[in-house]
C-alpha cells in the first residue's frame, strides 16, 4: 500500500510553548487512522497543520509525494470534517453539500444534472434522504454530522481529516455513527484520519492508532497491540485503563514509595521508570488470603464503587495515597461486597505488569 | 421590600428620559400646524393649519415669508451621507476583517483609528481648514467636509464589525477552503451573507452620523452649505413654524429611514425562521 500522506518532523510553537515537536507519521492509503491524545496533546494542531489552517515551523508534509507545507488550505484537496460541524448556517443542506463542487477553484460543477446526481448519491449514502430542502438548523446533532460528511466526501478527497468528529453527540449516537463511519469510508475508499480524546473510539475505529502526548508521538500500531502493550508509560496514561506507578528499579524489584513489586519478565526501556497494570487484570482479596508465588499484592482500603452497566469500577487507596482502580467484569466475576474503609489485598499475576525502565 | 421601593422610582426615571427625549419634538410637532402666515413659532395656538407644511413645499400663494433655502443643502447632505456611508462602511469591513489576526502594531493602529470619533469636531474641522488654506486646496461639501465625515463615522462602522467578528465562528471559512474555494470566494460566499446584518448596522450608523453631522462640516465644507448648516443660518435671520414643518417632516424620514432597515435586517434573518416555520407544519 503507497502512502497517501507522509509528514517528516514537523514542529509548530505558539509563543514559546511548543504545541508539536518532531512528528512524523505515515498514513496508507485507503486506511482508518485514529489519533489518540489527551487534550493539550497537540492532536487538533497536527490537523490544522495538514489542512493548511496553520503553517508549520519546521518539517515536511508530504501529500501523494509533494510538499504541501507552503500550500494555501484551499489548493491542498485534503477534506476536513468539524468537531462543531461548521455547516453553512445560510445555507439549506442540500447546498451545503453542494458547495464545494459549485464553488471550488478547480474544476467547478456547473452541470446542474452532474451536480443534482452527485448530491443526491452522496445525499443516500449518509441517509439523508428527505432532508435536502430543510435548514442546517433545523435537523437533528446526527444529521448534522452527516451533512458536515457529506459535504467533505462529495469531493471525493484522497483523505479525510476528522477533528473529534463525534465529540458533539450524545453517548448513544456516537456509538451508531462509529459504525456508520467505518461503512461510509470502506465504501469509498478514501483515507480517515480521526482525532479523538476517547480511547474507546480510538480502539474501536482505528485499523492503526496513532497516540499523541505533549506534542510527540507516543506509539502507532494496531488497536489490540497498542491497548495490550503500550510502548511507554505516557501511553499507558492516555489509554485510561492502567493503574500506573512511578518510582525506580532496583535490583529485582521495582520501588514505588513505600511498595515493593517483584520483578518479572522484560523490561521496557524508557527514561522514566514506571510500573502498570490494567485495571482489569487485578482481583481483590481479603485482607488475609495467601499469595502464590507468581502473584503481586498491594495492601489498600477500599473508598467507592462505581457501576458501569457490565462492569463495577472499584476505587482503593494504597498506604501512601496512591489510588488505585479495579475493574470488574460481571461476566468474568459477580460483584463483590466489599466493605468501605475496610482494607484489602489487591493481586495480580508479575507477568501481567509492564514495567518501563 | 428593596424591589418595591426601586421599580417605582426606575418608572418614573424612565418616564423623566422619554419626556425629555421626546418632548422637544412633540413641541415642534404641535407648532408646526400653527396657523399661517402670521402665526409664530409660540404658543398658544391660534388656530390648526397645515399653511406651513404647504410652505415647505412652495405651495402657498407669495408672502413676506421668503421659502427656506435648504433645499439645496437638503440634497447635499443626502448625496453627502450616502458616499460616506459606503466609502465608511467598505473601509470599516476591510479593517475589521485585518484585525481578526493580530498583527504587530495592531493595538496603536486600533487606537489610530478611533481617534477618529474621539477628537473634538470643532478642532478637527478647524484644524482641517487651515491645512487646506496653507496647501491651496478649496474647501468643499464634497472633498474636504467628506474627508472629515469619513473619518468620524469610520470608526463607528469599524467597531461594528469588529463586534460582529467577535462573534463569527472562523471555522466554516475553514470548511470552506478544505472543499477548495478559494479565500476570495469564501467571503463572498459565506462570510459577507453571514455578516450582512452587521454591514446594515454599519451602513445605518455611518449614514446617520453624517447626515446631521455640524461641527466638522462647519469649518470644512466651504461656501455651499450642508442641511445642518442651512438650517443653522435660518435661525440667525427670523424663525417661523416652516422650519418647525420641516423638521417634522426630516424626522419622519428617519423613522423611514429605520423602518427600511428594520425590514432589510428581517429579510436577512428570515431563512432560518422560514425554515423554522417548515419543521412545525
Amino acid at each position: 500500500m503507497a502512502d497517501v500522506l507522509r509528514i517528516e518532523g514537523l514542529g509548530k510553537s505558539y509563543g514559546s510553548k511548543p504545541a508539536l515537536r518532531d512528528v512524523s507519521l505515515a498514513v496508507a492509503d485507503n486506511e482508518y487512522v485514529s489519533l489518540l491524545g489527551p487534550s493539550g496533546s497537540g492532536k487538533t494542531v497536527l490537523l490544522q497543520l495538514i489542512a493548511g489552517f496553520e503553517l508549520p515551523d519546521r518539517g515536511r508534509i508530504l501529500f501523494d509525494g509533494s510538499d504541501i507545507a507552503s500550500v494555501p488550505a484551499h489548493e491542498r484537496g485534503i477534506g476536513f470534517v468539524f468537531q462543531n460541524f461548521a455547516l453553512f448556517p445560510h445555507l439549506s443542506v442540500y447546498d451545503n453539500i453542494g458547495f464545494g463542487l459549485v464553488n471550488r477553484q478547480s474544476d467547478p460543477v456547473t452541470d446542474p444534472v452532474v451536480l443534482s446526481s452527485r448530491i443526491r448519491e452522496m445525499v443516500e449514502l449518509v441517509g439523508l434522504s428527505g432532508l435536502e430542502d430543510r435548514g442546517v438548523h433545523q435537523i437533528s446533532g446526527g444529521q448534522r454530522q452527516r451533512v458536515a460528511l457529506a459535504r467533505t466526501l462529495v469531493s471525493q478527497p484522497r483523505i479525510v481529516l476528522l477533528d473529534e468528529p463525534l465529540g458533539a453527540l450524545d453517548a448513544n449516537l456516537r456509538t451508531r455513527m462509529r459504525g456508520e463511519l467505518r461503512r461510509i469510508r470502506s465504501q469509498l475508499g478514501i483515507t480517515f484520519l480521526h482525532v479523538t480524546g476517547s480511547e474507546t473510539e480510538a480502539l474501536a475505529m482505528g485499523d492503526r492508532i496513532v497516540v499523541l502526548n505533549e506534542g510527540m508521538i507516543g506509539q502507532v500500531d494496531t488497536p489490540d497491540i497498542v491497548y495490550n502493550s503500550p510502548l511507554s508509560p505516557n501511553v499507558a496514561h492516555s489509554l485510561n485503563c492502567y493503574n500506573l506507578f512511578t518510582g525506580s528499579i532496583q535490583s529485582s524489584s521495582f520501588l514505588a514509595g513505600t511498595h515493593r513489586f517483584p520483578l518479572n519478565g522484560t523490561l521496557h526501556p524508557n527514561p522514566t521508570p514506571a510500573y502498570a497494570i490494567r485495571q482489569d487484570l487485578i482481583s481483590v482479596r481479603p485482607g488475609n488470603a495467601s499469595l502464590a508465588s507468581s502473584e503481586v499484592a498491594l495492601t489498600a482500603t477500599y473508598l467507592a464503587s462505581e457501576y458501569t452497566g457490565a462492569a463495577f469500577m472499584y476505587f482503593f487507596r494504597a498506604e501512601d495515597g496512591h489510588i488505585v482502580e479495579v475493574e470488574n467484569h460481571l461476566s468474568h466475576r459477580a460483584a463483590q461486597n466489599l466493605d468501605v474503609n475496610a482494607t484489602y489485598q489487591l493481586v495480580w499475576k508479575a507477568d501481567d505488569a509492564l514495567v518501563y525502565g | 421590600m428593596q424591589t418595591t421601593f426601586i421599580k417605582p422610582v426606575l418608572g418614573v426615571y424612565t418616564a423623566l428620559f422619554l419626556l425629555f427625549l421626546y418632548g422637544p419634538f412633540v413641541v415642534l410637532g404641535i407648532l408646526s400646524f400653527q396657523i399661517g402666515p402670521n402665526g409664530g413659532p409660540q404658543f398658544p395656538i391660534i388656530e390648526w393649519s397645515t399653511y406651513w407644511y404647504q410652505h415647505v413645499f412652495g405651495l402657498t400663494p407669495p408672502s413676506r415669508i421668503a421659502p427656506l433655502p435648504i433645499y439645496e443643502g437638503l440634497a447635499r447632505s443626502l448625496t453627502l451621507a450616502f458616499m460616506t456611508m459606503i466609502v465608511s462602511t467598505v473601509l470599516g469591513v476591510m479593517s475589521a476583517q485585518a484585525f481578526r489576526t493580530k498583527f504587530k502594531g495592531s493595538d496603536v493602529v486600533f487606537y489610530l483609528i478611533v481617534l477618529g470619533m474621539m477628537v473634538p469636531g470643532v478642532l478637527v474641522g478647524l484644524g482641517l481648514a487651515l491645512v487646506a488654506n496653507s496647501v491651496g486646496i478649496d474647501r468643499t461639501w464634497w472633498s474636504t467636509a467628506f474627508v472629515l465625515h469619513v473619518v468620524y463615522t469610520f470608526p463607528f462602522a469599524f467597531l461594528v464589525m469588529l463586534a460582529i467578528f467577535n462573534r463569527f465562528d472562523p471555522s466554516v471559512e475553514e470548511a470552506a477552503w478544505s472543499l477548495g474555494v478559494s479565500p476570495i470566494k469564501t467571503f463572498r460566499k459565506v462570510t459577507f451573507p453571514l455578516i450582512f446584518p452587521g454591514v446594515l448596522s454599519a451602513m445605518l450608523f455611518a449614514f446617520t452620523l453624517s447626515y446631521d453631522e455640524f461641527s466638522r462640516t462647519l469649518f470644512a465644507s466651504g461656501r455651499d452649505l450642508t442641511l445642518p448648516l442651512a438650517i443653522y443660518g435660518t435661525f440667525s435671520i427670523e424663525i417661523h413654524p416652516n422650519i418647525f414643518a420641516f423638521g417634522v417632516l426630516t424626522t419622519l424620514f428617519s423613522f423611514a429611514l429605520l423602518a427600511v432597515y428594520a425590514i432589510l435586517m428581517t429579510v436577512s434573518l428570515r431563512r432560518a425562521k422560514r425554515l423554522a416555520i417548515q419543521e412545525d407544519a
